[in-house]
């Protein structure tokens, strides 16, 4: 998709920055090391009647509120064939069931029953952007962004499934309560994860396949994702903004960092039950720098005088560039990311105290 | 409240424990959002409002859905006011995505724009828009009072001179067995099971007066009223009404110095 295009930075300010970020240790505009994040206000419980809600402040003032909504839904029996040609268990995104297995020893023992039965048609994203209508280009993307990493590793519509007859419907409605200055992808996350945590279904009383009934006692529901003590818990993925620069990798860009950026990824992270974060998706992003435009050298600039532009020919002016390679005039990024640098940035994000964990951790301990 | 009226009768008391008189919980804060002009965070009891205000700015070109001009006759003499209002999909007990055209919305708005185009001082503002959002994230009764306080204090935190804030509170006629009676106590601020079951009406009112602050005169900007009652109760259900309006104005002023004191305290020190 097509980032933001008004970036109003002058070529030498954007090559002021690149050189800041690629040294080693990079020099944020605010002082920031690499992996520090903005401070952020989170709360969660906010709505009385939704079954769970978040809302995260970043410090840019942008601000997203989320909330999570459940309904009891007829499933379609598992022997017709369904028309939108979705085989059971694949999933609309043919992802399968094979991570399901992945789900912890608990899951197994509630009963096989349980396993790989969830539908991905049984979750539902909605994204709300004032000043947008619903099927512009960014709340579409976005909300496929999100579904594709709720749904991925498989354990989130398993949780759904009440019995072969009926199951859970929920909906997941996110209000962008302030206008897009940056890209909205990692507070929309964020805010999605903590609503989740705090997402309590009511309690089943009914057994078997019989028409589900529930405990009127609000006290006695259960979570979606339970809080154990235990190391085995799942928990809901979080999607986080990594960029390159050189060879230094950020995260948390600010929209200056990202107007220099020579690549940009969305990697998302899901907890399994052993408790160690596994990568469920990665998507790539136009970096907004190759849209930005190109400084001129000073042998051309006629402003100053300069007769290059009449003296030189074409093939000279591109050398010229060519030898250059944008180290002392800016120049848009050209090319892709090296093979390695992708895969230290989802290591960044997936290790063992990695900021992965870090932001799940932060998050956990937000109080309602 | 349900149409057995007898445990209304019995002990005075409303479902949730409430008499006739008594206003819910209103909680308030003014200036939430530091990237908009103006905003606001208003709960009535459940009814939870986020309102945020821009302008007065240059006149936007109209969208391509097509938004009429609401409330705004004559832009090269006066501002003109725009008010959005989005009802979240989680806002109610089931999950209801809503049409942008939907019309009881579209009322809500126009009333809300006339309501301030008569305390604004718009005509200070010629070729601008105000635009008024107004972002519900619950409902639970006085929908239409709700936002018309939450956008006073967003337009406040603007800065936008007016002359006086508009409150609004909702009043309904207390079911009764004996329909002739009609000396029956008229309800103040409804929830949304009262709100189902009773004929009720919006009030929103200034109290523009004398400049003795809350002794003047009151004004009413806004009187809506969908449902059927006796004309013997209306008066009744007008004065409770436009008393309650005057102590909503109380609240919402309170939280208005509140926030200047802060201000000033940040200032000075």
């Amino acid at each position: 998709m097509a980032p933001y295009t008004n970036i109003p930075l002058s070529p030498a300010e954007l090559s002021y920055l690149h050189t800041s970020l690629s040294q080693q240790p990079p020099l944020r505009p605010d002082g920031r090391s690499p992996t520090q994040f903005r401070p952020l206000i989170a709360e969660t419980d906010i709505l009385p009647s939704a079954n769970g809600s978040a809302r995260i402040c970043f410090a840019d003032g942008t601000e997203a509120i989320v909330g999570v909504k459940a309904e009891v839904e007829k499933s379609r029996l598992a022997h017709t064939v369904p028309s939108n040609g979705e085989a059971a268990g694949q999933g609309v995104l043919g992802l399968g069931k094979g991570s399901a297995r992945d789900v912890g020893d608990e899951m197994d023992v509630e009963g096989d029953e349980s396993g790989g039965k969830g539908r991905d048609a049984w979750l539902e994203v909605a994204i709300e952007i004032p000043g947008m209508r619903d099927d512009d280009a960014l709340p579409v993307f976005l909300s496929a962004m999100l579904t594709e990493a709720l749904l991925a590793d498989g354990g989130l519509k398993d949780r759904l499934w009440i019995n072969s007859r009926f199951h859970w419907r929920l909906y997941i409605d996110i209000l962008l309560h302030s206008q897009a200055l940056s890209y909205p992808l990692p507070l929309l996350s964020l805010t999605t994860h903590l609503a989740l945590l705090s997402t309590r279904l009511p309690a089943l009383v009914s057994e078997k396949d019989e028409d589900p009934l529930f405990n009127d006692d609000w006290e006695a529901s259960t979570y979606l994702y339970p809080p154990t003590t235990t190391t085995q818990h799942q928990k809901p993925p979080v999607t986080l903004l990594v960029m390159s620069v050189g060879a230094t990798i950020l995260f948390d860009p600010s929209k200056q960092e990202l107007a220099v950026a020579d690549s940009v990824l969305a990697i998302s992270a899901a907890q399994s039950s052993t408790g160690e974060l596994r990568m469920v998706a990665l998507r790539t992003i136009d970096p907004p720098s190759r849209l930005t435009a190109a400084g001129v050298p000073n042998v051309l600039n006629t402003t100053t005088g300069a007769t290059g532009a009449q003296t030189l020919s074409a093939a000279d002016v591109l050398a010229m560039r060519e030898k250059d390679q944008g180290q002392s005039v800016w120049r848009p990024p050209r090319g892709g990311v090296p093979r390695a640098l992708v895969a230290k940035m989802i290591k960044m994000v997936v290790e063992r105290g990695g900021v992965g964990e870090e932001v799940m951790e932060g998050l956990a301990n937000v109080e309602t | 409240m349900p149409l057995d009226t007898s445990t209304y009768a019995l002990a005075h008391l409303r479902l949730d424990g409430r008499r006739w008189n008594e206003l819910r919980h209103l909680h308030a804060q003014i200036s939430t959002q530091a990237s908009s002009d103006g905003s606001s965070y208003l709960e009535q009891g459940n009814t939870k409002i986020l309102c945020t205000v821009s302008g007065p700015q240059e006149q936007r070109r109209n969208a391509p859905g097509g938004r009429q001009q609401q409330a705004g006759a004559g832009s090269d003499t006066e501002a003109q006011i725009v008010v959005e209002m989005n009802l979240a999909a989680f806002s109610s007990t089931d999950r209801k995505k809503r049409a942008r055209s939907d019309k009881r919305v579209q009322e809500m708005q126009f009333t809300i724009a006339e309501a301030f185009r008569g305390t604004l001082f718009t005509n200070l503002y010629p070729h601008s828009t105000i635009t008024i959002t107004l972002h519900v994230l619950s409902q639970d009764g006085s929908l239409l009072t709700a936002c018309l306080n939450a956008a006073t204090l967003a337009l406040v935190d603007a800065g936008i001179p007016m002359s006086d804030y508009v409150s609004a509170v909702t009043v309904a006629s207390a079911p009764s067995s004996d329909q002739s009676l009609d000396e029956v106590d008229p309800l103040l601020d409804l929830n949304g099971l009262e709100e189902q079951e009773l004929p009720f009406m919006t009030v929103g009112t200034t109290a523009a007066g004398t400049g003795e602050g809350v002794e003047g005169e009151a004004k009413i900007m806004v009187l809506v009223m969908e449902t059927k009652v006796q004309m013997g109760r209306l008066e009744a259900m007008l004065s409770v009404g436009v008393d309650g309006c005057r102590r909503v104005r109380g609240l919402l002023d309170d939280v208005v110095r509140t926030q200047g004191r802060r201000v000033m305290e940040n200032k000075i020190s």
